[in-house]
């Protein structure tokens, strides 16, 4: 398993959109997050404050969502472009590949989340230090956002790469990431409030600090009233997700003729 | 000689579709063997479930005695080139190269030795979206041979590659049986490959039509003999009952196959027929293959 990790890997580091979603992910989150830091004081806390500071630090819903693209692109893009097959005939063993895929996107997925978040927390403190107001926030607390960040990412690319085995059309997969999590999951926890913290884009938000519902559209959106689940317990559901649409990937599209 | 690749009943239905109806043949160890058939006749299809990749409807497909899918370390044992089985075309030809390397345990040195087999060492920089058919057909052949396999399977080749690109790959097939390499290698047009085969198995319609060894298909390649004759009818019977076959060609003519000359002439004078000219015309392998898979009587008709 570990040789064909290292193979996933390899791919990944000689495909030119990985590098690319990497240099979205750090560039819309500098932009969302420089707009939130902007904005603050008046819809929003000043950064001068714990709750400010925290709403422009943990701004990094765009690099979980496009590690989720990444993921999503490793499997359906291969089908797309054929060498889906090169793949099985090196590897028969399909349910091994997709193991494969999972943990070597999760891993850059994982550096997605990490750049978003530092990015979001340079641009925090660099509206702190340019007002000259005090930094509220602990240190722990800012490297532990930007650990979440990291690791609901590469739950998020572990579960794409489901989503793309499944779907198989990279264009059809790409847009269901985007129209899920900025549409259906807003339209979902906006009406059944009860089932928002169990929604996996928003819980993978919720793993880097994000308040709960504020993934989508910035912390404005936010429902302040309900509990984000404890971050463990958001994390197991997130893998248990991405388990799920993997099992159930394997035992339908994976073992699909390649023709 | 013992085979290497066994196909027994081999079936495969997609919906409504007979793909592949009941196929069976083997390769046997050593040997090149083509694998000919018209265009849609299943012969992709039939690779594809010898490689794992198809699920069959029914029968078996076996490499050294196992399916694909349960060798251990395919890429050592099977080389296969295949249609739509394209790279990643955003990757240069060299990591293309060390991927398919590393999945299949092989060292990293090997990468640079099939590059220069297919004569791709310039081009091994460059991205496999900016290869002509051609390169990307030698690319396929590279990563088809990265593992040293015992085995190949190449589906189509030839196709894309200009007549020196002919030329090379049948040098290179031929190189690679003369290593005792077992090869089987699918193709639409016999000429293509009837240089470098030792056997052929010809399929058509999903089923088989005949595996033969290419010297027995040659002597299929009946002589036909022009007669002409005032009494095409009664020569035409005469021929018939001794076995032979005579078609009426026109009014004095008949074209005979499976009598020679001598014998037309001897079974003619008996019955004091006249004959006023004989020639014979040879009918080549193509013609055979075209007989085999029904598709002379079409190329007629749009003659």
């Amino acid at each position: 398993m570990t040789r064909l990790v290292r193979v996933e890997l390899l791919k990944l580091r000689t495909m030119r959109v990985t590098y690319g979603l990497l240099a979205a992910a750090a560039a819309v989150t500098a932009l969302f997050s420089s707009l939130q830091a902007s904005g603050a004081g008046r819809s929003v806390p000043p950064v001068s404050t714990a709750a400010g500071l925290s709403d422009v630090t943990t701004v990094s819903g765009v690099a979980m969502i496009l590690a989720a693209v990444l993921g999503v692109i490793v499997t359906s893009g291969e089908f797309r472009h054929t060498n889906i097959t090169l793949t099985y005939l090196a590897t028969p063993d399909r349910r091994r590949v997709l193991g494969a895929k999972a943990i070597a996107t999760a891993f850059v997925g994982a550096c997605y989340g990490l750049a978003a978040g530092i990015v979001a927390t340079a641009v925090g403190l660099a509206f702190v230090a340019a007002h000259g107001d005090p930094v509220t926030v602990g240190a722990a607390t800012m490297i532990g956002h930007i650990a979440g960040a990291g690791a609901g990412a590469a739950l998020l690319a572990a579960l794409g790469v489901g989503v793309g085995s499944l779907i198989r059309s990279q264009l059809a997969g790409v847009i269901g990431v985007f129209v899920w999590c900025l549409v259906i999951e807003s339209i979902l926890g906006g009406s059944l409030s009860a089932i928002r913290p169990y929604l996996p884009y928003t819980a993978a938000t919720t793993l880097g600090g994000a308040k709960l519902g504020a993934g989508a559209f910035g912390p404005g959106y936010s429902v302040s009233a309900q509990q984000a689940l404890p971050f463990l317990a958001a994390a197991a559901l997130l893998a248990a997700v991405a388990a799920a649409v993997a099992a159930i990937a394997s035992r339908t599209t994976v073992r699909g003729d390649i023709t | 000689m013992p085979s290497v690749i066994e196909v027994h009943g081999l079936t495969k239905r997609f919906g409504e579709l007979l793909a592949v109806d009941r196929l069976s043949f083997t390769v046997e160890r050593g040997a090149v063997t083509g694998f000919l058939g018209p265009n849609g006749a299943g012969k992709t299809t039939t690779l594809r479930m010898l490689l794992g990749l198809v699920a069959s409807s029914s029968g078996t497909a076996t490499i050294n005695g196992c399916p694909y899918r349960e060798l251990s370390e395919p890429r050592h044992v099977v080389g296969a080139v295949l249609e739509a089985s394209n790279p990643y075309p955003g990757r240069t030809a060299v990591n293309h190269l060390r991927i398919e390397a590393l999945a299949g345990d092989i060292p990293r040195a090997r990468v640079d030795e099939v590059l220069d087999l297919v004569d791709l060492t310039e081009a091994a920089g460059r991205r496999v979206g900016q290869y002509s058919l051609g390169m990307r057909q030698r690319l396929g052949l590279a990563t088809a041979l990265l593992g040293d396999p015992e085995i190949l399977i190449l589906d189509e080749p030839a196709n894309g590659l200009d007549p020196e690109g002919v030329h090379w790959l049948r040098r290179l097939l031929r190189r690679l049986a003369d290593e005792g390499r077992t090869v089987l290698v699918s193709s639409h047009i016999l000429a293509e490959v009837a240089q470098t085969v030792d056997s052929v198995v010809i399929m058509d319609h999903g089923r088989l039509v005949t595996q033969a060894r290419l010297d027995e298909l040659t002597e299929r390649a009946t002589q036909v003999i022009r007669v002409r004759t005032p009494r095409p009818a009664e020569l035409a019977a005469l021929l018939a009952e001794n076995g032979a076959g005579a078609r009426l060609a026109g009014p004095d003519r008949l074209e005979v196959t499976g009598a020679s000359g001598e014998t037309i002439g001897t079974l003619a004078a008996e019955a004091a027929i006249p004959i006023y000219e004989t020639s014979a015309e040879a009918a080549d392998l193509e013609d055979v293959f075209l007989q085999l898979t029904g598709n002379l009587a079409d190329q007629e008709a749009v003659r």
